[in-house]
């Protein structure tokens, strides 16, 4: 069921002199979540920023078998490499809707020369009719209307969901989305992302801190500590590791064994 | 003649940048807040010690003391206040209300003392002594002394108290704020203090070499900009070495000024220059990561237009129409006036696309107009070729200077372009406004009006309404490009360039275009600017004109019709009708604080009690487990 997808290998990064992450290593396979953990800290979002070309690294990306390590980040985007922020990027003077259908514009922009100034009439019902289905995907027709600015957190997360799914990326990195919501639209933002992995064939990378949403989706996790790889398997299996609860509990016990 | 007096009129000099850097520096870095107006308060400085000294005649010691310890503090207590009312607001709102400061302390000064140069009486010992073979005044050994004096205590200060080290642990990484247990308030106030008397001080020590003129004064801020540029924005030492180096390239460059090359146009203008090419050297040469900015994303964002009811709105499209179409027979003689405003309109619509549209900031808008007014003038004036086409190729003139500043605009953000578009402006009037290809060296130039058939531009009517419908048309043009895909992308940009750019759209080519249409459109409202007044020189587009127009549309709104039209009446319009010569020079001061008043936050319920709130968090006890270990399963805190 699982296709091949992105994939991160040997993944070092340096601020300055500090290591922030070593040697990580993540493959995102499509048709499956497969979740990233590990302490504040660790290197989560690094590896993030790493994965999307905004930050300087060494490593090797691969999307759908393509080295794409190489590219920018707008590049990695137009290849199909979607993500999500822990501190939410959205165009906040917009409404939802608006929100949704740029980001589907902005995937058509380099489609052609003119691309930067017009739309096309085809281009504007394609943009329409996604956005629709992205909106109708994560449950937030309701407020396609209102200022983005204005909402709650809960729906701000679904709106970023939504402009990351309208893109029709095929691998996408979600940073922390459940991140200042409560335990109900935890459930629920677990609910669309199964129903995003029913529908459409994408892989997803999940960075979370609620391990009932990570135990529940994810059927793979890696865990990051200090930068490190410090262990990685299925979800169960790795939740019952002693390393991996020593490495959160900050244990005395040594955290590479 | 040797370089030995070069070296010591580079050190004085650069002794002084040094002072005002420091300053610079330090209230940046702990209060996010670029002090645009920090000559002006340099050059408020000189004047106060000037009244309290020759009208009030006091001791100058007395008046020395009272200007650095009595009204250098007391400026820096009102910046605390105006940090308060900007936190989290826009880098670029931040950077109008300091151009507001900028503008409202040179017209006060203006007004109070009028804008011709005076001659300001030396306060230190003049006397000078030979060393090594070289004249050195006292003067100038006490000022590069008080320099390395300040240099050395403020590194002591900042080392061996309390506060001191929190202020430097903030110069070195601004998020500590708040972090030490010192009131961020406490030691941002501290930081103003210190800087607003840096700034007094450095003032006094200008003034005797450039006399009491406020413009000249408050340009020292440029000084202090390379000088802080050097040191990256954020290093103290390294602003220090900037401002002596500062200083020694510019006593370099007056000796080379001197030399045989003296007859060059370039070689004339370049001591002058010498600030601004150390300031693009480092904006565009340093590794960007080197050039962080200070809380640079602020939470409050342009807000979207308030929706207005269709009904109202045509019934104000058709009332602004009909007025427009009937001014010729109401305004009379002030019909020229109402011409010029329309060429303003053009300018202004340019300068909102870029600045509320795209977010980007520009503080040389006037310089493009500039290009194309020149440009007018040397199509219609001497080539005689039609009016219309000269209106469009001197606005494709300034396409190029528009893509120039695009690299700076890619490369940099918020604050550095506004640094570089600001220096960009100023060194475009100091060294290309004097060449033949725009105004030459001695002065104006002559451009035409349309003729073609029945139409006569020089008829005065008719010319309105040729203005019109080119002022029309670029509103046409603008409202399109607001409904296209660049509109949406450029609305897309000023709010978060990374949600576009993660989704396939590198926001460079936006950026681009984005300056090249300004600029395009600037050009072309100075064209036309050009042909409805008739003569252009360098003095028809100042460079300071292009803070204020920035401050006249911040508080003009946001809307694509209504903004340009409104700050193009008050800018224009307005100042026509009040007969008090005084009330129209202090009309920049006006304009000044309204910008400083519109960027300040607005104090609205919701945000009063998320202050509240946080200053709540503040006091209550630190929870010691962290949110994010009480959701592992099984784990339990105790």
């Amino acid at each position: 069921m699982t296709g091949p997808g992105f994939a991160a290998r040997d993944l070092q990064v340096a601020f300055g002199g500090l290591v922030a992450v070593d040697g990580a290593h993540v493959e995102v396979p499509r048709g499956r979540i497969t979740g990233l953990i590990g302490p504040n800290g660790a290197g989560k979002t690094t590896t993030f920023n790493a994965c999307c070309g905004l930050i300087e690294c060494r490593g090797r990306f691969e999307l759908d078998g393509t080295d794409i390590s190489r590219l920018g980040p707008a590049a990695r985007a137009r290849r199909g490499l979607g993500r999500t922020f822990q501190r939410m990027e959205l165009f906040e003077s917009q409404t939802v809707q608006q929100n949704v259908e740029l980001s589907y514009e902005a995937t058509l922009v380099t489609c052609r020369p003119t691309g930067h100034l017009w739309a096309t009439r085809r281009e504007r019902g394609e943009t329409r009719e996604a956005a629709r289905a992205a909106l109708e995907l994560c449950g937030i027709e309701p407020i396609a209307a209102r200022l983005v600015a204005g909402l709650p957190t809960g729906q701000r997360r679904l709106t970023e969901l939504a402009m990351t799914l309208v893109g029709g990326f095929s691998v996408l990195l979600l940073d922390e989305p459940s991140s200042g919501l409560d335990s109900a639209e935890t459930t629920g933002f677990g609910d669309i992302l199964l129903r995003v992995l029913a529908e459409r064939d994408v892989g997803i990378l999940l960075v979370e801190h609620d391990m009932s949403l990570v135990s529940r989706v994810c059927e793979y996790l890696y865990v990051l500590d200090f930068g490190r790889p410090l262990a990685d398997g299925p979800t169960a299996d790795v939740l019952a590791s002693e390393a991996v609860a020593a490495a959160y509990l900050g244990s005395e016990t040594p955290a590479h064994v | 003649m040797s370089w030995a007096p070069f070296i010591v009129i580079g050190l004085t000099s650069g002794s002084v940048y040094a002072i005002t850097g420091l300053g610079l520096v330090l209230t940046y870095r702990t209060s996010g807040i670029f002090n645009f107006g920090y000559g002006a308060v340099a050059a408020a400085a000189a004047y106060l010690y000037f009244w309290l000294h020759s009208s009030c005649h006091l001791p100058s010691w007395v008046a020395v003391s009272l200007v650095v310890f009595g009204a250098g503090p007391v400026a820096g207590l009102l910046f605390e206040l105006m940090a308060r009312g900007l936190e989290g607001v826009t880098t670029t709102a931040k950077i109008v209300a300091t151009i507001g400061l900028l503008l409202g302390i040179e017209a006060l000064m203006t007004l109070l003392f009028g804008a011709q140069g005076r001659p300001f009486p030396a306060f230190l010992p003049t006397r000078s002594y030979q060393i090594a073979g070289v004249h050195v005044g006292v003067d100038q050994m006490v000022t590069v002394g008080l320099a390395a004096l300040i240099m050395v205590a403020l590194s002591v200060y900042l080392r061996s108290t309390r506060v001191g080290v929190a202020m430097r642990a903030v110069v070195e990484s601004p998020s500590l704020l708040g972090l030490n247990g010192i009131s961020p308030w406490a030691t941002r106030s501290v930081a103003w203090i210190i800087g607003s008397s840096f700034a007094a001080l450095s003032g006094l020590l200008l003034a005797p070499s450039t006399g009491l003129s406020p413009l000249d004064l408050i340009l020292i801020v440029v000084q202090a900009f390379s000088a802080a540029a050097v040191g990256a924005f954020s290093s103290l030492p390294m602003t220090y070495a900037g401002g002596i180096l500062i200083g020694l390239l510019y006593a370099a460059a007056e000796k080379i000024a001197a030399g045989p090359a003296a007859h060059l146009q370039w070689v004339q203008g370049l001591p002058a220059s010498i600030p601004f090419l150390a300031l693009f050297a480092v904006l565009l040469l340093a590794p960007s990561g080197r050039l962080r900015e200070v809380a640079a994303t602020g939470s409050v964002r342009n807000r979207p237009p308030a929706e207005v009811p269709a009904a109202l709105r045509n019934a104000g499209v058709v009332a602004v129409v009909g007025l427009a179409v009937a001014v010729p027979w109401i305004v009379g003689l002030r019909l020229p006036i109402y011409t010029n405003a329309l060429a303003m309109v053009v300018i202004f619509s340019s300068l909102r696309l870029l600045v509320r549209t795209s977010g980007q900031i520009s503080l040389a808008h006037f310089g493009f107009a500039a290009v194309g007014g020149a440009t007018m003038a040397h199509l219609t004036g001497g080539l005689h070729v039609p009016w219309l086409v000269s209106l469009l190729l001197a606005g494709l003139a300034a396409v190029p200077i528009g893509l120039v500043l695009a690299v700076p605009a890619i490369r940099l953000s918020g604050l550095y372009l506004a640094l570089a578009t600001f220096g960009f402006g100023i060194l475009l009037s100091n060294l290309v406004y004097p060449l033949k290809v725009m105004f030459g060296p001695f002065g104006s130039l002559t451009a035409g009006r349309p003729r073609l058939g029945f139409v006569d531009g020089q008829h005065p009517k008719t010319f309105y309404f040729c203005m019109l419908a080119v002022a029309a048309a670029v509103l046409g043009v603008v409202l399109v490009v607001e409904r296209s895909r660049l509109g949406r992308l450029l609305r897309g940009m000023a709010d978060s360039p990374l949600a576009l750019t993660v989704r396939g759209t590198s926001v460079n080519t936006a950026r681009t275009l984005a300056f090249a249409l300004s600029a395009f459109l600037a050009a072309v409202g100075g064209a036309a600017y050009a042909s409805s007044v008739g003569f252009v020189s360098s003095s028809t587009y100042p460079w300071l004109e292009s803070l204020v127009i920035l401050a006249v549309l911040f508080v003009a709104g946001t809307g694509a019709v209504r903004a340009p039209v409104i700050a193009a009446l008050s800018f224009t319009v307005v100042p026509s009708y009040i007969t008090s010569a005084r009330l129209v020079e202090s009309l920049p001061m006006i304009f000044g604080l309204a910008a400083i008043l519109v960027a300040m936050k607005p104090v609205d319920a919701s945000s009063l009690k998320s202050r509240l709130s946080r200053r709540a968090a503040e006091w209550a006890p630190r929870s010691s487990s962290s949110p994010a270990l009480s959701r592992i399963p099984g784990w339990n805190p105790q």
